[in-house]
């Protein structure tokens, strides 16, 4: 794939990409400089992406999500800040709406892993198959229906104990 | 299916896979079983319905805001940020070949004399120590000054 294609394509996959970055750092702005950290990675190297392997969309997630551990590892322990584990926006009305409808859902997030809001960050906001899960989290596939499972029945858990 | 085996299905919940029957990951098998157990277990049904419920939840949510705006916006800078690299990478190279040059020129094939040759490199020794000071001092500030992405 030429440069030229692979950027366009990269340019959907940011937004998505920033929402899995997130749930793993729980910081918009250090999410952002992952994914700009990711789009940099492959821009650089678009030839490393064979399309015959699968589609463009999980292996990029899996650099993204690679480049977020990688901050984890510098950071220090106890950094996250599990507040901003939702973004809330530039716009201070959108981001006021945005609050107020999905406040309760970011506080559950928040109350669950971070193994756990991946997965269903994945699954349920970025749409991917649980092959594509697999391969993004390096897990086997028969494994991502169960952790899924697990981490639905927690966050309907956490929203349960926001409402009471 | 016989009696024994779909008192059976009535009788095990299905966990998991009602997760995997709300994202169309079961096989027909599967999803056959799910749909037996779910019309004579409330307890699975009533799970069905909020699983499905939860995921339509999180689909709608905004978990980003960045629209592709920002996105092309941090694309152009790391290309920038990369051909910027190289072109300093670039410089540098010439400027310390250029100076090896001068020096061993300089030093060896001047025909000034040697005290000529001391005045003149103190002069420029004290323009490098002098320079090398100033950009130390700008560098520091820069990694140290909380300010500095203030617009005024």
């Amino acid at each position: 794939m030429t440069t030229n294609g692979m950027r366009h394509k990269l340019l959907d996959l940011g937004g998505g990409a920033h929402a899995l970055a997130i749930q793993i750092l729980g910081n918009a702005d250090d999410a952002a400089d992952a994914v700009q950290d990711a789009f940099a990675t492959v821009l650089g190297k678009p030839e490393a992406y064979d399309d015959r392997k699968g589609p463009l969309k999980p292996w990029f997630l899996r650099v993204v999500r690679n480049r977020c551990l990688d901050q984890l590892r510098r950071q220090r322990p106890n950094d996250l800040p599990v507040e901003e584990l939702v973004d809330t926006g530039y716009n201070p009305e959108q981001a006021l709406q945005i609050a107020q409808q999905d406040a309760a859902l970011k506080r559950a997030m928040a109350a669950i892993s971070v193994d756990q809001r991946q997965i269903i960050t994945l699954r349920d906001y970025l749409d991917l198959t649980y092959a594509e899960i697999a391969e993004v989290l390096r897990i086997a596939q028969g494994t991502v229906m169960s952790r899924l499972h697990r981490a639905r029945l927690a966050l309907k858990e956490a929203l349960d104990v926001d409402i009471r | 299916m016989s009696t024994s085996d779909r008192t059976k299905l009535i009788d095990e919940h299905v966990g998991e896979q009602l997760s995997g029957y709300v994202d169309g990951e079961l096989t027909q098998q599967e999803r056959q079983r799910v749909e037996v157990h779910c019309s004579s277990c409330k307890e699975c049904e009533s799970s069905l319905v909020e699983l499905r419920a939860l995921r339509e939840r999180v689909g709608k949510s905004q978990l980003s805001e960045f629209g592709q705006d920002v996105w092309r916006e941090r694309m152009d800078d790391t290309v920038v940020g990369t051909s910027r690299g190289f072109g300093w990478l670039l410089l540098i190279g010439f400027a310390l070949v250029a100076a090896g040059i001068g020096i061993f020129e300089f030093i060896f094939n001047s025909s000034m004399s040697l005290d000529e040759k001391l005045l003149l490199g103190a002069g420029y020794l004290g323009l490098a120590l002098l320079f090398l000071s100033v950009l130390r001092q700008r560098l520091i500030e820069r990694k140290t000054d909380k300010y500095k992405d203030v617009e005024i």
